[in-house]
């Protein structure tokens, strides 16, 4: 089986369908960390194609420094920042959509606790953000986290300490 | 429910993922729409920027005062400036030296109210 870098190498000389490779290869992964954070099948499937439309042009200029999945994912991460960002104005917008606080079909209560958990992580800091949406939706261990965001093993814990904690202050209380 | 269960709850959560195939139509369609449009409007601003430019040009090339060509044709021929007398009465001599009957010529000419040929039919020359 092809690498993924060798599969870019063609896609650069030309060979679109060592792109299908490539998003076959990574769906599972991209749409699997969307759909944690949207619990929305269609929403998750937009969020992946974007980021491989986004891929798409990206790859030409691809400079092999570091691994696809290391690239994919920052990419994946940038996305989930905007889309929070989106959501965050969403639902400033729409503040009449506040479920009834006597509703008790668990399954919208779940899909409304896990809306409050997200709205709360948009509102972390930056670095923070990242490493708790990489935790929670890939459940990636501390020294992937680190070689992505580029920081020590102990900042990317301590940065998780801390969005835990900011969190945990802002959804408990 | 406390944000370690939550966090849990949703790193759990079962999906399933679109078929690959279909995806990949989907994503090719979406970005093909997305160059297309992307191009139509790239397109349509250099359609915009060339008409500007062209019409720039040609706004310099007419002349500095806009009032001045946009009143010409409104203006006497008496008030002709030198350089279009000239080509005036140089096109006349010539419609009347090159003319199969000089007689239609000089009543063409009689009929504009060309002033050498009022004269001319005075008997006085220019």
């Amino acid at each position: 089986m092809k690498t993924d870098h060798e599969l870019i190498r063609e896609f650069q000389n030309g060979n679109n369908i060592a792109f299908d490779e490539l998003v076959k290869r990574h769906l599972p992964n991209t749409y699997g960390f969307f759909i944690k954070f949207t619990a929305d099948e269609v929403e998750a499937e937009d969020l992946a194609q974007d980021v491989f439309i986004k891929m798409f042009k990206a790859l030409k200029k691809f400079r092999f420094e570091s691994e696809f999945k290391t690239y994919l994912f920052r990419a994946n991460i940038n996305m989930s920042n905007t889309y929070l960002r989106r959501n965050k104005w969403r639902n400033l917008l729409h503040l009449d959509q506040v479920p009834d606080q006597g509703y008790t079909d668990t399954t919208h209560e779940d899909e409304w606790r896990r809306k409050e958990l997200w709205d709360a992580v948009a509102k972390l800091p930056s670095r923070q953000r990242m490493v708790v949406t990489m935790r929670i939706a890939q459940v990636m261990p501390y020294k992937e986290i680190s070689e992505i965001m580029g920081i020590s093993e102990n900042s990317a814990k301590v940065n998780y300490h801390h969005a835990v904690k900011a969190l945990k202050e802002n959804i408990e209380n | 429910m406390n944000i370690e269960n939550r966090f849990q709850q949703i790193s759990q959560s079962d999906f399933n993922t679109p078929d690959s195939d279909t995806f990949l139509i989907n994503l090719h369609g979406e970005r093909q729409r997305r160059y297309q449009k992307k191009m139509g409007i790239v397109n349509g601003l250099a359609a915009a920027s060339v008409l500007f430019v062209l019409s720039l040009v040609t706004f310099n090339q007419l002349t500095d005062d806009p009032t001045v060509y946009a009143s010409n044709d409104f203006k006497k021929i008496e008030v002709m400036d030198s350089e279009t007398e000239e080509y005036v009465y140089d096109l006349a001599g010539y419609l009347v030296e090159n003319s199969d009957d000089i007689w239609e010529t000089l009543a063409f000419l009689d009929n504009i109210e060309f002033e050498p040929v009022a004269t001319m039919n005075d008997g006085e020359t220019q």
